[in-house]
């Protein structure tokens, strides 16, 4: 017991009729009053109103209470408003325990006897509890004004320019050599039709112009250190070996002796290892694919500004931030060789493919063509990699209808001739996206549904396609020229994510949400956040949306603050007992405990700003030396031995 | 065993999920069995398999561990401590000569108020089947001091 002179006072809410009409209140706190420690128990209509707690904080203050109980409804709903009563009292707010006699009684029993039998006992527990409890201090967190953004695609940078243009320092990086993710390789976006480089474009010209911002490409986080307020980050950065001066003259390009296929282009065409992505690219400059250069050395020679230099090293920066937004967006499906068709003629594509040869400035120059010759009848079939395939998932991927639909339009814009068929299971052209879908359905465009995934066989230049017709349950084939496989969204890296920053994934493999509905662009870590594809599917409005979001909640958390204050429900270490065997290292989920020595002696140190305080260290400690606090062994076991009747 | 006999369950759960749950059954107005007592900790890998012990030494019929989902754990990993932990004291509950179906370990999620009443009500009659703890409560009490040690 932490004094002898324990002074408790318990309050007993009515709740209205709520409590009162099913729990004998006065009862109840007939018997708190009776029990060891208990100075003052009293009942009331309302113990959350005005006179509620002042009737609290008059105890507290007259009768010098030490101790406070309170039950009522879940802690949930006032555990801060009486917790802050009692420190406006002048009490610790830690002295305090919540008792839930609303919805884990009243609400749930009907008989009387049984239910006040029960709500003396909860009290008599919380009672136990407080008894043990110590007067806490809240972990003052200091606060570094800025935030580190990772991934720059729309996501990214819809987080990066909100936080920029509220004074933030923004730090964005990317893996890519270039800014802009995967919108960049799209150039229908629907429902209004801009080319995906376009689209991005203002927002980078915006963000890099801004003195507050400073932009890493090729880099990559590797560790991550400290907690809210004050993240201790770890990046690489790959050389680009190519400096500011380049000019984009293209006389590297030229001379590059090794070719590869342009994922820039969706492996269409081939570009050499030192190549511009697309022209609206930033940084503006040519760029090196480490993996395919053989550093011949003969694009050294032909630069005329001498930028190029093949000796640089990676380099490694140390950042210091108060909060992270992870952007990392996520890769398009690839399909398997064979997957309908799939891999075996250059006739069968995948979504993105056909982005690039919808594009104006793609390799074909915008004309529709494959192999040299229009395609007359085209089967686009959706849903591959999430409802159908080889892979599937249970995520939808959002934008793929819209785009499907879009993208007939456009097809039949420049080849009116052409017959297309969309096989779909379902189709999801939702908010003003259904006009597009009505559009095409008055041009012409055949709308097949299936249960069963379609086959696709390849047969030297034909292509079979085989699909039964749900609605009329009829089995049709259509002979077509071109097939167009969308694919779905997969998780980007999200694996390697999880594992640097600590988080969880969902079923699917993205990175898991705090709360999918309360909190959303949130981790369940505090101070970092998540915006875009990382999260799961989502359209390009969605994530700069989404981006926007996760940015006014570091906002909200950073602004104009020089420390945060944290719950201080949290793991502390008893140096005198601990032996230093580290067991509970190996426990924490969140790398807040490390060593550190007293004298000679190892012991182990929680960092109470990495701590998320769920205790699992304390429950593994062998000699009790960690402990949790608010949920200290002899709190949890003075609740446990008063639930038998035990009173100490 | 008289037809009186109510057994005495302590119930262990997570602030994040089977905590709510058993918040949505009273808004739900669904009806649980009267007999069981919650101790709130933030996560089910806090339960030490000391608070169980104790708990059966000082006379509790049965003890139930609930934790969230495996993979939705609110600390990422904590239900799966609380799961290897619980299989443990499982086995060494029975050479205590306790059954070791009075410990349980379930996963009710913030939105299985269902589950919840399901959970608690089905426990609360296998006890009441299975009569009171008799066990040899000095052995017990000696064993966990051990333990505790």
């Amino acid at each position: 017991m932490r004094d002898k002179d324990v002074r408790i006072g318990v309050y007993i809410c009515h709740c209205g009729t709520n409590i009162a009409g099913v729990v004998d209140v006065e009862e109840v706190a007939r018997y708190a009053s009776s029990i060891p420690g208990v100075v003052v128990a009293r009942h009331y209509t309302f113990m959350c109103s005005e006179t509620g707690q002042n009737m609290i904080k008059d105890d507290i203050k007259n009768l010098k209470l030490n101790g406070v109980v309170v039950a009522a409804c879940s802690p949930a709903l006032h555990e801060v408003t009486f917790r802050n009563a009692v420190k406006e009292a002048g009490l610790n707010p830690y002295l305090f325990e919540m008792v839930n006699i609303r919805e884990h009684c009243s609400w749930t029993h009907t008989d009387r006897r049984l239910a006040t039998e029960k709500a003396k006992d909860l009290v008599r527990m919380a009672v136990a509890k407080v008894k043990e409890l110590e007067p806490l201090e809240e972990v003052k967190a200091e606060v570094v004004n800025s935030v580190l953004v990772v991934g720059s695609g729309v996501a990214g940078l819809s987080a990066a320019l909100t936080l920029a243009r509220a004074g933030l320092t923004v730090y964005i990086i990317d893996k890519r050599p270039v800014l802009g993710g995967f919108v960049t390789r799209l150039v229908n976006i629907a429902p209004i039709g801009i080319r995906g480089r376009e689209f991005v474009k203002p927002m980078i010209d915006e963000l890099v112009k801004m003195p507050n911002v400073k932009v890493l490409t090729n880099a990559e986080v590797i560790s991550v250190e400290g907690g809210v307020g004050n993240f201790k980050v770890r990046i690489r950065q790959r050389p680009t070996y190519i400096s500011d001066s380049c000019t984009l003259c293209g006389y590297c390009e030229k001379a590059c002796p090794i070719e590869v296929p342009n994922e820039y282009e969706g492996k269409l065409t081939m570009r050499k290892a030192i190549y511009l992505p697309f022209k609206e690219a930033y940084p503006p400059k040519y760029v090196i694919d480490e993996n395919a250069c053989t550093k011949c050395g003969k694009c050294i020679d032909a630069c005329p500004v001498k930028a190029i230099d093949l000796s640089v090293k990676e380099r490694y920066i140390d950042l210091n931030v108060g909060a992270i937004i992870i952007a990392v967006g996520h890769e398009p499906y690839e399909p398997d060789k064979g997957e309908f068709g799939y891999g075996l003629t250059r006739r069968v594509i995948t979504s993105l493919q056909l982005e690039r040869l919808l594009d104006e400035e793609g390799p074909t120059g915008g004309r529709f063509i494959i192999d040299g010759k229009v395609p007359k009848t085209i089967v686009f079939i959706s849903c591959v990699g999430s409802l159908i395939g080889n892979k599937t998932t249970n995520a939808c991927s959002r934008r793929c209808c819209s785009t499907m639909t879009y993208d007939t339009l456009k097809i039949l814009s420049k080849n009116p001739d052409s017959h297309i068929y969309i096989l779909y299971r379902d189709i999801r052209t939702y908010g003003f996206e259904e006009e597009l879908y009505w559009k095409a359905l008055e041009n012409g465009v055949v709308f097949v549904k299936f249960e069963e995934p379609p086959k696709v066989e390849v047969m030297g230049d034909k292509i079979m396609v085989y699909v039964r017709e749900a609605t009329i349950n009829k089995n049709i084939v259509i002979p077509a020229d071109l097939v167009v496989l969308f694919v779905s969204m997969t998780p980007s890296n999200a694996g390697e994510i999880v594992r640097i920053f600590k988080l969880s994934r969902t079923a699917d493999g993205f990175i898991r949400e705090a709360h999918l509905k309360l909190r959303p662009a949130e981790t369940p870590t505090e101070g970092i956040f998540l915006a875009g594809a990382a999260a799961g599917p989502k359209g390009v409005m969605e994530s700069v949306i989404h981006g926007a979001a996760a940015a006014s909640k570091a906002l909200a958390l950073l602004l104009n603050k020089k420390y945060i204050l944290r719950e201080p429900l949290v793991a502390k270490v008893d140096e005198e007992l601990c032996s230093g065997c580290l067991i509970c290292v190996g426990m924490c989920p969140f790398n807040a405990i490390s060593v550190k020595y007293v004298g000679e002696r190892r012991v182990a140190t929680v960092n109470p700003l990495l701590c998320m305080g769920c205790g699992t260290c304390a429950a593994a400690c062998p000699s009790g030396a960690m402990e949790h606090n608010g949920f200290k062994d002899k709190q949890i076991l003075a609740q446990v031995r008063a639930f038998a009747g035990v009173v100490v | 065993m008289s037809s009186e006999y109510e057994p005495k369950v302590l119930m262990f759960t997570c602030n994040w999920c089977s905590y709510a749950a058993a918040d949505l059954a009273g808004t739900s107005r669904m009806k649980t069995p009267h007999n069981i007592r919650i101790v709130r900790v933030m996560c089910s890998g806090r339960v030490d398999p000391q608070f169980i012990i104790e708990a059966f030494a000082q006379g509790a019929d049965g003890v139930i561990v609930s934790g969230c989902h495996p993979g939705d754990c609110h600390y990422m990993e904590g239900n799966y401590k609380a799961l290897r932990r619980m299989l443990l004291l499982r086995k060494l509950l029975g050479q205590l000569g306790i059954e070791p179906e009075r410990l349980r370990l379930e996963w009710i999620s913030a939105s299985e108020a269902r589950k919840f009443v399901e959970i608690t009500t089905d426990t609360a009659e296998k006890l009441r089947k299975l009569g009171p703890l008799k066990p040899r409560l000095d052995y017990v009490r000696k064993i966990m001091e051990e333990v505790v040690k």
